[in-house]
């Protein structure tokens, strides 16, 4: 049993560093395709695995949907029971849904070095469609980890 | 009455050599300003209250009202100077409070960076940081002000408009405040008078279940005023005990002095009656600080110091223990105290917002409630400290009544403009008082008016006017008519009612009935949501402390937002006036007299940025008639538009039974909105500027007579929230030049302009001061109704008051602006 736990854990740990790698990859690079899935699935891993970031969720009910303009992605993330999951199909009454142009906006919107959530709605580049506090609450995790993957 | 004795009215013999606690003061003020540190003193307690500590049996307006108890009550007791005033905002120097209820939510994703953020960075430790993320946001994710509105109304289309930001903004989300109250009693009777008030008016409806719910909700009322003002005694019994405690480990005798000084001040106010002059000015203080406890710090504006202080300042000097020298270093500590605090907002609000600060609008001179010369002796120890410590806040706004003050004290507020080059700002009495008894307001109320926040007009204490409740954007209703209901900032979609399209108008009238109609659909959300979000505040966010200080609430029984105070009212604030007046000039004249071009031509032109269509906006610009000049078309448009929107507001009354009052100032939101606007008829290319306030557009009133002709012709009382006019001069070299300004001044009053303020400035000073931040970091300039540094301003802002039209002095021409003063 403690074999398998520890197993589990180190399993935890070695995605996590791959996903790390990527995530830094991904930030260096600034490539904006297919940030939201490293974003959120990091965030996922990060959860699972980091008792400290995991205080972020304790006790949070939040179910996020975010969708290109064009339709060609959707991804919900739903927080309950401490826990995050992450799915490519859209939530049933979100809190808030993200209606990004593209990977680019989004990648802005919610990781750039000065996080600049209104600056990206006045800019048109997102649409926020719910409470905008749920959005703050995603920026500073999403901020968290950047800045614990770049330092 | 006027009442002078001071031999010298410019009280020359102050200046900061000779008060060196006040130039101490000052230089520390300089070396805090650019690094504010977020305050979460008050977060925390607040909401540690109502998660942890409210009782579910007590209403939200005693829960509220406990919560600002239990702040104020431990609230620290700090001194960090030799400031002869005690009390602080915050639990820093120079700090940034965190007001989770409203817009402190925003800087969520910047607690780990704002240290370090480009515009505007503010300190904040790590511990308080985790503080905020873990402990003081997390319960307030629904229950702000906008989220809780959302819970109970659904997330309607007027909020959604409201989140797209280009529309209007809903100033409520944010804030009530902009407001002015009544200190008279607080100074004459202390707080402990107000709280017996309360206390026998909750007696004197009895007790029990004979109670209706209305007198219930009165009994709650009178309670929670009592509750919150015990919690600013106790702040001040505090501060009393810690002054001792600091006096007794002091070993310099001069610091010692001070703490006793204010341990016996702050034992006597604001719970008691003052008994002098500092013991006035403390204890107003002191209730500022408690008003900021309860309410965001925007706007709350002290109000007609002058006025309220007099009685105190001239007991003093009659009595031989204060000398006007003496009250200039009083009233320049106050100065220095309401400049202690700023307000906290996300990086990218900077855009719309930047460089404001909490702006508490201080007024002097006008008449008296008799309509008779108020100028008084403190009016010029204000106007001298004001002119020693050139510091942004307070925002000092001068009345000045052309038949009642006399020339001399005209003349004063010439030359400390002159002197500081921005402040303060110039309001006409005969026009304000008329505006407000049109509004309903009494002649002697309306005579002791005072300036809130940027402009805004209020009768002193007796009038809750939410000045700053709708930041309309009137270049989103123009392009909603220009393409039909749709606006290209946001793409394709079907934002207001169609309108028809513009190629198909046959007349000018068939576009200005669209644009009405965009406009009138505008106002009509703006105005849904206020309502919205008014009724939230009086369902979670009463103000019982700021009620103790009113006119009205204790009389009727009633917390100002249920519409306590004698008169109410809602403001209503106009963006990017003069560029949608000169569109419309632009449409009229290029399309349907001179038919320079088609409807159609036009709108290509502007969908194209007018790239490859110069000739036509050489034409626009060049051609058609503009606001601010004394062409007949462009007069007829910008009245026209005017009454319309006043027509239109007024025809709506608010949730505390008062009007919606239209006005026309636009802080820094001319800057940020323009940078979003597409191209217009005027001519003006996307992303430029607007013009701020009700000036024209840069570069279009090519003399300064005709500009100011052209803004007192719209007819002071259509405009009941005020305007702000900004002029620009490069100097006022000497006397003879001073009076030039002074009779301009006159002579634009006498045709009914409200308001003119002044920079006194030239286009390559301000070019200098942008290219070299660092050698002018007390530069001092009036944006629209307030006062800024100027390098606290974002590049738009900058950009704006740099390209504003200076004047000659001598001719009142424009002079021409420089080739590289555009930045991009």
């Amino acid at each position: 049993m403690l074999d398998a736990i520890a197993n589990t854990l180190l399993f935890r740990e070695a995605r996590l560093h791959r996903v790390q790698g990527k995530f830094a990859d991904c930030l260096r690079s600034e490539a904006a395709e297919g940030f939201l899935d490293l974003l959120l699935n990091g965030m996922a891993l990060m959860l699972l695995v980091l008792p400290e970031y995991r205080r972020n969720i304790e006790g949070f009910n939040g179910k996020y949907l975010l969708k290109s303009r064009d339709g060609s992605i959707t991804v919900s993330a739903t927080f309950a029971k401490n826990r995050m999951k992450v799915s490519r199909t859209a939530v049933a009454d979100p809190n808030v849904t993200v209606t990004f142009k593209d990977d680019a906006a989004l990648r802005n919107f919610l990781l750039s070095e000065q996080p600049d959530i209104l600056n990206s709605i006045l800019q048109q580049l997102i649409e926020v469609d719910g409470n905008l506090n749920y959005i703050y609450k995603l920026g500073y995790m999403a901020n968290h980890l950047r800045l614990a993957i770049t330092g | 009455m006027s009442t002078l004795s001071i031999p010298d009215i410019r009280l020359r013999s102050c200046t900061l050599d000779s008060l060196p606690r006040l130039q101490r003061l000052r230089t520390k003020h300089f070396a805090d300003k650019d690094w504010p540190e977020v305050c979460i003193e008050r977060a925390v307690r607040v909401t540690e209250y109502l998660r942890d500590m409210a009782s579910p049996h007590d209403s939200a307006m005693l829960q509220y009202a406990k919560a600002v108890n239990h702040f104020l009550s431990h609230k620290a007791p700090l001194f960090f100077d030799d400031n002869l005033l005690a009390g602080t905002t915050t639990s820093h120097p120079f700090g940034a409070p965190v007001y989770p209820e409203q817009t402190g939510m925003s800087i969520w994703p910047e607690l780990e960076t704002i240290g370090r953020r480009g515009k505007n960075p503010q300190g904040l430790s790590d511990q308080d940081a985790e503080k905020l993320n873990l402990d003081v946001f997390p319960f307030w994710l629904d229950r702000t002000i906008l989220e809780h509105a959302r819970n109970q109304h659904g997330n309607l289309p007027c909020m959604k408009l409201f989140q797209q930001l280009i529309f209007f903004i809903a100033s409520k989300a944010g804030c009530i405040s902009h407001t002015v109250p009544d200190f008279n009693v607080v100074l004459a009777q202390g707080l402990e008078g107000i709280i017996a008030t309360a206390k026998q008016k909750a007696a004197a409806l009895g007790s029990g279940g004979s109670l209706s719910e209305k007198e219930r909700g009165q009994k709650d009322f009178y309670e929670s005023v009592q509750i919150a003002l015990q919690g600013l005694i106790a702040y001040a019994a505090n501060l009393s005990r810690e002054a001792s405690d600091q006096a007794a480990q002091e070993s310099d005798p001069a610091r010692r002095s001070l703490y006793l000084e204010l341990a016996e001040i702050c034992a006597q106010v604001p719970a008691k009656p003052a008994r002098t002059f500092r013991e006035a000015v403390n204890s107003l203080w002191l209730c500022q600080v408690g008003i900021l406890a309860e309410n965001i710090n925007m706007a709350m504006s002290p109000g007609r110091l002058d006025q309220v202080l007099y009685p105190y300042y001239a007991a003093d000097v009659a009595k031989g223990t204060l000398t006007p020298e003496e009250a200039v270093e009083l009233v320049g500590c106050l100065w220095l105290k309401l400049t202690d605090n700023t307000n906290l907002v996300p990086e990218s609000a900077e855009e719309l917002f930047g460089g404001a600060g909490p702006v508490p609008a201080v007024t002097v001179g006008g008449v008296d409630s008799e309509g008779e010369d108020a100028v008084n002796d403190l009016t010029y120890v204000v106007l001298r400290a004001t002119e020693l410590l050139n510091v942004r806040d307070p925002s000092l706004n001068a009345r000045y009544h052309c038949e009642k003050n006399p020339q001399e004290y005209r003349d004063r507020v010439c030359e400390v403009i002159a002197s500081t080059r921005a402040v303060p700002a110039f309001h006409n009495d005969i026009a304000d008082i008329k505006t407000l008894v049109n509004q309903g307001v009494s002649l002697p109320h309306a005579r002791d008016y005072a300036i809130i926040g940027c402009v805004e007009l209020s009768s002193s204490g007796r009038s809750y006017d939410a000045s700053s409740s709708i930041i309309l954007n009137l270049v989103a209703p123009l392009e909603l008519a220009l393409y039909n209901g749709q606006r290209p900032a946001v793409g394709d979609q079907q934002v207001g009612p169609r309108t028809g399209d513009p190629a198909t108008f046959s007349s000018f009238a068939q576009f200005w009935t669209a644009f009405e109609t965009q406009l009138s659909w505008v106002i009509e959300q703006a105005i849904e949501l206020n309502e919205i979000l008014g009724r939230t505040y009086q369902q979670i966010m009463p103000s019982p402390l700021l009620s103790g200080l009113f006119t009205g609430p204790l009389e009727k029984g009633r917390d100002l937002i249920f519409g306590g105070a004698l008169y109410n009212s809602s403001g209503a604030t106009q963006v990017g006036f003069a560029d949608t007046v000169d569109s419309l000039n632009a449409i009229e004249h290029a399309v349907f007299v001179a038919k320079e071009c088609t409807f159609a031509e036009l709108i290509a032109a502007l969908r194209a940025n007018f790239k490859g269509k110069e000739p036509l906006r050489q034409f626009l610009l060049n051609q058609a008639p503009k606001y601010g000049t004394d062409s007949p078309q462009a007069l007829e448009n910008s009245q026209r538009l005017v009454r319309f929107l006043y027509e239109t507001y007024q025809s709506h009354v608010n949730y505390r039974g008062g009007s919606y009052r239209p006005a026309y100032w636009s802080m820094t939101n001319h800057a940020g909105q323009g940078k979003l606007a597409g191209a217009l008829p005027s001519g003006r290319k996307a992303a430029q500027v607007f013009a701020s306030g009700i000036t024209p557009v840069s570069q279009a009133a090519t003399e300064v007579t005709s500009c100011l002709q052209a803004v007192a012709s719209l007819g002071s009382c259509c405009i009941p929230g005020g305007f702000a006019l900004n002029l620009k001069f490069p100097e006022v070299r000497d006397r003879e030049q001073m009076t030039k300004v002074a009779e301009a001044v006159d002579t634009y009053f006498q045709s009914g302009g409200m308001h003119v303020q002044f920079n006194i400035m030239s286009y390559r000073d301000l070019m200098e001061a942008r290219a070299h931040p660092k050698e002018h970091d007390e530069l001092l300039v009036r944006v629209s109704g307030y006062s800024a540094y100027f390098n606290g301003l974002n590049d738009a802002m900058k950009e704006e008051i740099i390209t504003r039209t200076a004047y000659d002095v001598d001719t009142g021409q424009a002079l021409p602006l420089p080739p590289n003063a555009r930045s991009g």
